[in-house]
């Protein structure tokens, strides 16, 4: 088949009014790009076919115009994020800020949760930090009373007590106040004794012993105090230190480890 | 405000993609007409066929980006937009029921509804006018396939003959048709 003979067949009316099966049509198109006078008829025809509908046009009545635009712009304003460019890149740019944003949260959500975890840590330390600063003031308060009470006081008098047969190397000083008839007692060094028993101080006047007070054991596991407050005694002339069942004794009944004269 | 009255296809379909006030009153002021032409030859009743009209001004706002001017002229392709959504419209079940509905008060006054008259159905204006000069069995094919949207598959079954036959006839139908309209 020549291209006149293509051109005469029907084919390009069957294009141009929407007659033309897929095939038809691929293969017209085809047929155009390759003969000029194909694409002339093609032009011809419809040209003729625009012209044949202008003289045979409708008027519609003037009112459907206003109608038909309030159709249309709305339309327009639905398919504008699919169809065409500029609210397509809006679109983008609002995704991309919303993603910005759940990075943004989830960072600062993050940084929130580490930095509360940080502060609670920070918190829980300092709360430690106070706390034994406030001990070790008062532990403080306490030895410079202590050294107040033995060094600047012109009142004390001072036992020391030195260790006796069965422990030759305990020591002990006894510390007392003349006037407010204080005793203070330093243990330099005792064995540690065993659980069922417990040191008993006892001031000595004309051979005749008096109980100023126990030792708590306590003192021997956790050594933090300097002087142990004793009972106060108005008149001795020494000390001594016996090693008496727990809870103490009304006389001295077990054995001496210290004994010293004021 | 902008005073250019008559543009080029070229331009119209860049004017179209600006999607603004003036190119919707351009297109419509220019075109509106001849595609209720279109529409007319195949929707008869006016109302439906304004209604269609409508549809074929949304749909060619839509799918102006899909319009390649390779494979024809824009008016070419307005038209097809509009035969498509009138046939569409025709073989919905819903015009078939107001056909059916319109019947009993056409008949009682036939006299105050002359433009829409039910026998012949389509108004024989335009290309349906140049069909009337057709023979009968070129001027039923026509009918069938561009009026009213038959394959040449179902034409080959609805009046019982060869699918190469309907193919044949409706080619040179066509070619008849163009010599009328020229």
């Amino acid at each position: 088949m020549n291209v006149q003979d293509y051109i005469s067949s029907g084919i390009v009316e069957s294009y141009v009014l929407g007659l033309a099966s897929p095939e038809e049509q691929l293969d017209f198109e085809r047929m155009c790009g390759q003969y000029p006078e194909v694409l002339q008829a093609r032009t011809d025809f419809e040209l003729a076919m625009e012209q044949q509908a202008m003289q045979n046009a409708i008027a519609p009545p003037s009112a459907l115009k206003q109608q038909i635009k309030d159709a249309v712009l709305p339309a327009e304003a639905k398919i504008i994020p699919i169809d065409t460019l500029a609210p397509v890149i809006k679109a983008n740019w609002f995704k991309y800020a919303a993603a910005a944003c759940a990075v943004l949260l989830a960072g600062s959500l993050y940084w929130n949760i580490s930095q509360f975890n940080r502060n609670r840590k920070l918190q829980e330390t300092y709360d430690g930090l106070v706390k034994d600063y406030d001990s070790n003031a008062l532990r403080l308060a306490e030895v410079e009373d202590e050294i107040e009470m033995m060094k600047l006081n012109p009142n004390v008098k001072m036992a020391a007590m030195k260790g006796k047969e069965i422990s030759p190397e305990s020591y002990a000083t006894v510390y007392w106040d003349s006037t407010s008839k204080d005793v203070y007692l330093l243990v330099n060094n005792l064995p540690k004794p065993a659980s069922d028993k417990q040191y008993q101080l006892w001031a000595l006047l004309d051979g005749k012993p008096i109980d100023v007070g126990m030792i708590d054991n306590d003192y021997f596991i956790d050594q933090k105090r300097l002087l142990l407050r004793m009972k106060n005694v108005s008149h001795a002339q020494g000390f001594a230190i016996t090693l008496e069942d727990k809870g103490g004794s009304p006389t001295p009944r077990g054995d001496m480890y210290t004994l010293g004269n004021l | 405000m902008n005073t250019k009255t008559t543009y080029s296809e070229q331009e119209l379909v860049a004017l179209l993609q600006q999607r603004s006030d003036h190119s919707f009153s351009y297109l419509y002021d220019n075109y509106s007409g001849a595609l209720l032409g279109v529409i007319g030859a195949i929707v008869s009743d006016q109302e439906i066929a304004r209604d269609v009209l409508q549809e074929v001004f949304v749909n060619i706002w839509r799918k102006i980006g899909s319009y390649d001017p390779t494979k024809g002229r824009l008016f070419t392709w307005m038209m097809n937009v509009a035969r498509n959504a009138a046939i569409d419209k025709v073989r919905s079940r819903g015009y078939q029921d107001s056909l059916k509905n319109q019947a009993i008060p056409d008949n009682a006054d036939n006299s105050s509804m002359a433009g829409s008259a039910t026998l012949p159905q389509v108004a024989d204006t335009g290309l349906k006018k140049v069909l009337t000069k057709l023979k009968e069995d070129h001027r039923i094919l026509i009918d069938m396939s561009y009026f009213q949207g038959y394959t040449h598959d179902e034409i080959s079954k609805i009046l019982d003959i060869p699918l190469g036959t309907v193919k044949t006839r409706i080619r040179s139908a066509l070619t008849h048709l163009r010599t009328m309209i020229k």
